[in-house]
């Protein structure tokens, strides 16, 4: 006894099946393959070779853009904030290498223990 | 900037920045000469009186910072400091960046365990200064 399946007939058969199918589960159906439709969209990416032509960077450069008096004071604050936080640190460390210097050079060692 | 932000804000916006980057500038960024220390940095940084002017601008910053703690130094850290402060500048950058490096790790070792090392070294010295120079002056 031959069971071969052939595709042909696998098709009728399933043709037939979804055609037995009543009408709310038919619309269940439909509705729910538009819905994963609607939710896919085209992405672009974030990056792309586009992005190095000169529109493309011009349209980055217009994004990054602030666009308003507000958004130009927020953006210099945060580039003054940045290097008022950067010198601080830069300061802070800068006393921390005096201060370790100042241990090193009055210390009960010799410097030569800690050169080599 | 574009024009639709008005003159006054933009006036004020820069304004803002400029006094932001000023507070910011790193205090003491210049590199002084010798002539323009004060009584107490020169006193300091006495032993550096001939090498100040040809220092490197991070160095002279350096041995300010370590000058401003002079005055609260016992009279004996204070000769060492002299004693020391000739050799320690003329070590280079990466030599002292080393023992800065090893000076920290050896203060996070045990009290117990430093002072031993300090009594060995001190007895090194102590041999060090005892032996008798005829000695390899016989040969």
């Amino acid at each position: 006894m031959t069971n071969e399946l052939d595709p042909g007939k696998i098709a009728e058969l399933l043709t037939q099946g979804t055609r037995q199918l009543d009408a709310a589960t038919v619309s269940a159906l439909v509705g729910a393959r538009q819905n994963a439709l609607k939710r896919q969209s085209v992405r672009a990416p974030a990056f792309s070779l586009a992005a190095a032509s000169p529109q493309g960077l011009a349209r980055w450069a217009n994004r990054l853009t602030p666009h308003s008096a507000q958004a130009w004071i927020a953006a210099l604050l945060l580039v003054a904030i940045l290097a008022t936080g950067t010198s601080f640190w830069q300061s802070a460390q800068e006393q921390q290498i005096g201060e370790l210097d100042v241990a090193i050079l009055t210390d009960d060692l010799p410097i030569e223990v800690f050169v080599d | 900037m574009q024009s639709f932000v008005p003159v006054r804000i933009q006036n004020h916006i820069v304004a803002v920045f400029f006094l932001l980057c000023l507070i910011s500038a790193p205090t003491g960024a210049a590199a002084q000469s010798w002539r323009s220390l004060t009584p107490t940095q020169r006193e300091a940084l006495a032993p550096m009186v001939q090498q100040w002017d040809n220092l490197p601008e991070l160095q002279r910053r350096r041995l300010l910072d370590t000058a401003k703690h002079y005055s609260r130094l016992t009279p004996e850290q204070k000769q060492r400091y002299h004693d020391r402060l000739a050799k320690w500048s003329k070590l280079t950058p990466e030599q002292r960046e080393a023992a800065r490096k090893k000076y920290r790790a050896f203060n996070k070792v045990p009290e117990k365990e430093r002072e031993q090392v300090k009594r060995m070294v001190r007895e090194q010295e102590a041999n060090k200064a005892a032996a008798v120079p005829p000695d390899s002056a016989a040969r």
